[in-house]
């Protein structure tokens, strides 16, 4: 007895094989980044002639639309990326998957700080940081001064709200506690994912929270509170917020980031200069911030302030602590985020910094 | 159950496993977008093995556990109800429908809100997930019983609860037992959804840590995996109870 057809199971299963290579092509091409495909396009760092395509960048901000954005928004209203021959898309969103996306090449460039470079690096995704934007590690762990809390030892037993339990926010939180020999089980969390909860601190639903220094206590003093702010930069200097990139992008769109990177810190250093300029670029930008002038004003003092740190203050806006680097790696290390061993000169680069007098 | 039985299945299952390995080859994929499916089993082995797991598979066990209990217990209750009065079924389906019809995944970050991080608003998300296929499913099974065994209960005299326990539940099994197969899958994403909207342990918190923090997407997949696995694992277990109380079907 023999079957002239084939048997309906073989055939599925055969279907099924070519559906996943069709697949695995396609993830493949799409895994391939831009740049290999704008092989064409001149290399942009400085002003491109006539005629010359700009350089599509497309650049992930991991956050909703804000005044701590203004050198950006100033550097395009400005036309400094223009001239630089790049064409910018900006990505405002929070995205959890912000890093993996520029390891992959599907964004060129992104914002991310040690706690999550460190590790993210350490598990094989090939990013590095390109400059800096905050000097001063921005994620702080605030409450209000009748809460009674001065220090990291008295959050012990104490109701601390955070968005989520992931990121640098949650990476900071931990590494506060552990300085004063504390763990997460020494608190009782409360998360807020829609970042409401400075709302949750004013109201007395818990005692403390996870923010940013350039947000939520300035948010909380305006309303007429008093608020504590607890940094990690007084335990352990961490590396702040700076621009991302994968090394592949890095090497194939490496003077149309250099570009990027330099127009980027000229719109910093005229906001440091003029505050209301980087305000008004806001403004423009998004116009709903124009409903809280003086709010958004305050932010954006605080964002400039935090700019700044020892490294910048010496070497200018953008300027890379290496030494705080390395701190960094051996002192994650010992909360057991640094899987893998990695070094400095793996995760940083200063070749993209414009040379500074 | 012979080999020619298991083969088939061993064989699908193998052939997944060779099909997501041509799509990493195949794509050029790097480990933190699609591991291997030899890094995963690796991981999965090691996050059992070193603790990592267990704490969280707990937690969300719990949450299924409870939450199923309470859904299932509301369902049949809610779905014998609809079956056996107009009135009720006139009264309450439009609610019932239109709670179903809201996505959970938006009504679960106000039930923390109300009801807490903690195992409480979890085990309601799983319960309000849990209780719309089980209590249709019973609605259909009782009804479904056959009016003139009801008719020939009452000629002989069979009280309410006879008539309840001994036709209309065993005629009814079969159909409720199917509600309970849906019921018991969609607890597991009930608990997902729940620890999404907040929690301080569960499997979808581990996966936020691997994902967020971490950036240990093997473990994210070995996480996804344990879920796969539990929701499997209750299916079957319902699969077992239908068995004994029914027969194969």
């Amino acid at each position: 007895m023999s079957s002239a057809r084939p048997h309906p199971v073989a055939v599925g299963l055969i279907g099924l094989v070519i559906v996943a290579i069709v697949v695995g092509c396609g993830a493949g091409a799409s895994s391939v980044p831009p740049s290999n495909l704008a092989t064409s396009s001149p290399a942009a760092g400085a002003t491109v002639g006539p005629g010359a395509a700009p350089t599509k960048l497309v650049v992930g901000l991991g956050y909703i639309p804000s005044v701590q954005f203004a050198q950006f928004y100033l550097a395009q209203q400005k036309g400094y990326y223009a001239a630089a021959g790049l064409d910018i898309e900006f990505q405002n969103k929070i995205d959890l998957d912000l890093i993996p996306l520029v390891g992959q090449g599907a964004i060129d460039v992104g914002i991310g700080d040690g706690t999550s470079v460190i590790p993210a690096a350490s598990n094989g995704i090939p990013v590095e940081y390109i400059a800096t934007i905050y000097g001063m590690f921005p994620n702080i762990v605030f409450a209000k001064a009748s809460s009674g809390i001065t220090k990291a030892a008295d959050l012990k037993g104490m109701k601390i709200g955070t968005p989520s339990r992931g990121g640098s926010g949650w990476t900071m939180l931990q590494a506060l506690l552990a300085s004063a020999r504390l763990t997460i089980d020494d608190v009782e969390i409360i998360e807020y994912p829609t970042f409401t909860q400075r709302a949750a601190v004013e109201q007395g639903a818990v005692d403390a929270a996870t923010g940013f220094a350039n947000n939520e206590p300035v948010q909380l003093e305006l309303d007429g509170g008093t608020p504590v702010v607890l940094h990690i930069d007084d335990i352990t200097p961490l590396p702040g917020p700076g621009l991302i990139a994968s090394k592949n992008t890095l090497e194939t769109k490496h003077d149309a980031i250099a570009g990027f990177v330099a127009a980027t810190l000229q719109a910093m250093d005229e906001i440091k200069a003029e505050p209301k300029v980087g305000l008004d670029a806001a403004i423009s930008a998004v116009p709903e911030l124009a409903k809280a002038r003086e709010t958004q004003a305050a932010i954006l003092a605080a964002t400039i302030e935090a700019w700044s740190g020892p490294a910048q203050d010496a070497r200018g806006l953008g300027a890379i602590d290496r030494d705080g680097w390395t701190r960094s790696i051996a002192y994650l290390g010992t909360l057991g985020l640094v899987k893998h061993p990695v070094t400095t000169d793996a995760l940083v680069r200063e070749d993209l910094l414009p040379p500074r007098e | 159950m012979n080999r020619g039985a298991w083969l088939p299945v061993v064989g699908a299952f193998a052939f997944f496993i060779l099909a997501w390995k041509a799509v990493v080859i195949v794509g050029g994929l790097p480990d933190y977008i699609l591991p291997p499916p030899e890094m995963v089993a690796v991981r999965f082995v090691t996050a059992w093995a070193d603790g990592t797991v267990w704490p969280h598979f707990v937690t969300t066990m719990i949450e299924v556990v409870l939450g199923f209990s309470v859904g299932a217990a509301l369902g049949l209750i809610v779905g014998y109800g609809l079956a056996r009065s107009e009135l009720f079924e006139r009264l309450a389906s439009p609610y019932l429908v239109a709670a179903q019809a809201i996505p959970i995944l938006v009504l679960a970050p106000l039930l923390v809100l109300w009801f807490g991080s903690g195992l409480l608003s979890k085990v309601v998300i799983c319960a309000l997930i849990v209780f719309f296929p089980v209590a249709i499913a019973t609605m259909v099974g009782i009804r479904s019983v056959d009016r003139r065994l009801l008719e020939l209960g009452r000629s002989l005299r069979a009280t309410r609860r006879q008539i309840l326990t001994t036709l209309e539940i065993p005629a009814a099994l079969p159909n409720i037992f199917g509600g309970m197969r849906v019921g018991v899958t969609l607890a597991v994403v009930g608990a997902v959804v729940g620890e999404w909207a907040g929690a301080s342990k569960g499997l979808a918190v581990l996966i936020n840590l691997a994902r967020g923090s971490l950036f240990d997407i093997p473990l994210m997949f070995a996480t996804l995996l344990t879920i796969a696995l539990v929701g499997v694992a209750l299916y079957l277990v319902v699969v077992v109870a239908e068995r004994r109380l029914v027969g194969a079907r």
